[in-house]
């Protein structure tokens, strides 16, 4: 029976098969939720950043922000990728302008525009301007009793990174799990196929009126399909479908009808794969393009998210097919639009206090199991 | 959405197909500011209220924000600055890094956030 009274909002269940109860409402609706996530989500495990291709040579870099982290994303001299606060060890300044994936700066140092302090690739402090080595203006002070900044000690605050291929995820938590035991199986698979042999070759970002899980869940199953999205679902059997659940991502398959020519395919023949990777990021394998695509779910506040949706071929100049082809996403994005605000507006009057679940939609109970697991923890 | 129940201000981004509707003409600064950080796209004003430059005689960015200053107590909207100077041929982003080189030559000030007036 689905659940309108409050005392009836229980926890998700461990079992699916005997209990059908989604994450109580209040956890997409409350105000204080999406405070509380920046920790005990986004705080906690490996996130998405970009794509290792966008920063191919030292001094590359670009900005992103997760909660209320600012990060720089860089490229190092000894080619390896760091991450950083962008934030000055001196007085906490804000540092580098934000710089999207899609148009990265390039810097030989980071450089403070306050005081200019400035860091080499690895964080360390490399110089301060003279004021910092002088005491001219200070008479209670002599030079030569003038503190030297330590470089390692006042570097830049390093964020844990580790990479999928050329997929470059961040972990702000100070004790993180391994990137290798969160991804699971999905590391294995996706490092099999040559990802970083695939350019940037689109970006499309859409601000949408819902709260970031209602459409993660949207995304994570497909008994929405026959209704919503009918010219999509033409080419795809969907009884030959199937829907894999693994701790931290889970697969949707979908056979396709047409496939592309074997030697562009880069995934098994007349299959795509859609992975949901948690908290925020999919990886969507399409079976009628020699290409593939991410998703980064982000949210904006508790009503508003960002989907970011980047599309990689081998060329980054899009031929006709590819165009269209990315319309075609495109038109399934406003279609789960409609359909995720749809359902916000609904879910936000407060009505429905825990939705149920169908047998299919055990993906979607994987993702609210894991965000109540971060609650909890 | 029905032309009839259109809000005041409509921005979009038109390499992304994505559109803002908002009363709040700041949050179409908002907007470009997300979506500039994520795409490096400008975007465009594509309404605003019908007789919000009415008023405005002038064509130079500080001109026109000081004329603006009468309607608007305690700084402009940075929003409003932006829809008047898009009738002058400007893009947002234009008009926003026309707006840093005046305030940091001390030709604007910021009485409240994102809310400008001229000296």
């Amino acid at each position: 029976m689905t659940q309108w009274d409050d005392s009836k909002a229980q926890a998700v269940s461990s079992d699916i098969t005997d209990e059908s109860n989604a994450l109580p409402a209040r956890y997409f609706t409350g105000q204080d939720i999406f405070e509380m996530e920046k920790e005990t989500v986004f705080g906690q495990y490996w996130v998405y950043a970009g794509h290792a291709n966008c920063i191919k040579e030292a001094g590359e870099y670009f900005t992103r922000t997760i909660g209320e982290r600012q990060l720089i994303i860089v490229r190092g001299h000894d080619g390896n990728i760091k991450a950083f606060d962008n934030v000055c060890a001196h007085r906490g300044s804000k540092m580098v302008t934000d710089t999207p994936m899609t148009d990265s700066g390039n810097a030989r140092r980071i450089k403070c525009p306050y005081h200019l302090w400035t860091y080499d690739l690895e964080g360390d402090l490399k110089s301060t301007p003279k004021s910092f080595e002088e005491a001219s203006l200070n008479p209670d002070l002599e030079d030569e009793e003038v503190q030297e900044f330590d470089s390692k000690e006042n570097a830049l605050n390093d964020v844990h990174v580790d990479s999928i291929g050329p997929l470059i995820f961040v972990n702000l938590s100070a004790d993180p799990m391994s990137l290798d035991e969160q991804a699971g199986v999905m590391k294995d698979r996706l490092e099999a196929l040559p990802l970083g042999e695939y350019e940037h070759a689109s970006r499309i970002v859409s601000e949408v009126e819902c709260n970031w899980k209602v459409f993660s869940s949207n995304y994570s199953e497909c008994d929405h399909c026959q209704a919503n999205h009918q010219d999509w679902i033409k080419g795809i059997s969907l009884n030959e479908s199937e829907l894999e659940v693994n701790d931290y991502h889970w697969v949707l398959h979908y056979t396709h009808d047409e496939d592309v020519d074997d030697e562009l395919r880069i995934h098994d023949e007349h299959e795509a794969q859609f992975h949901y990777f948690w908290p925020n990021f999919t990886v969507n394998m399409y079976g009628t393009a020699d290409g593939y695509g991410t998703y980064i779910i982000d949210p904006i506040d508790t009503n508003r998210f960002q989907l970011i949706a980047d599309y990689y071929f081998e060329d980054p100049e899009l031929s006709e097919e590819e165009e269209a082809f990315i319309r075609t996403s495109r038109q399934l994005q406003e279609e789960d639009f409609e359909l995720v605000e749809r359902q916000w507006e609904g879910l936000k009057t407060g009505a429905l206090s825990q939705a149920q679940l169908g047998p299919n939609e055990h993906t979607v109970h994987r993702f609210h199991q894991l965000a109540q697991q971060a609650y909890n923890s | 959405m029905s032309s009839q129940d259109q809000e005041p201000y409509v921005a979009a981004c038109p390499n992304c197909d994505v559109t803002r509707q908002t009363d709040d003409p700041n949050e179409v600064i908002n907007f470009y500011r997300r979506h500039y950080r994520v795409t490096g796209h400008d975007i465009e004003i594509e309404h605003a209220e019908p007789d919000l430059d009415n008023a405005v005689t002038a064509n130079d960015l500080k001109d026109v924000i000081r004329e603006l200053e009468g309607q608007h107590r305690n700084g402009v909207p940075m929003g409003v600055i932006a829809a008047v100077m898009k009738e002058r041929g400007l893009s947002v982003k234009q008009t926003l890094d026309e707006i840093h080189e005046l305030r940091m030559g001390g030709g604007l000030y910021e009485p409240q956030d994102d809310h400008l007036a001229a000296f």
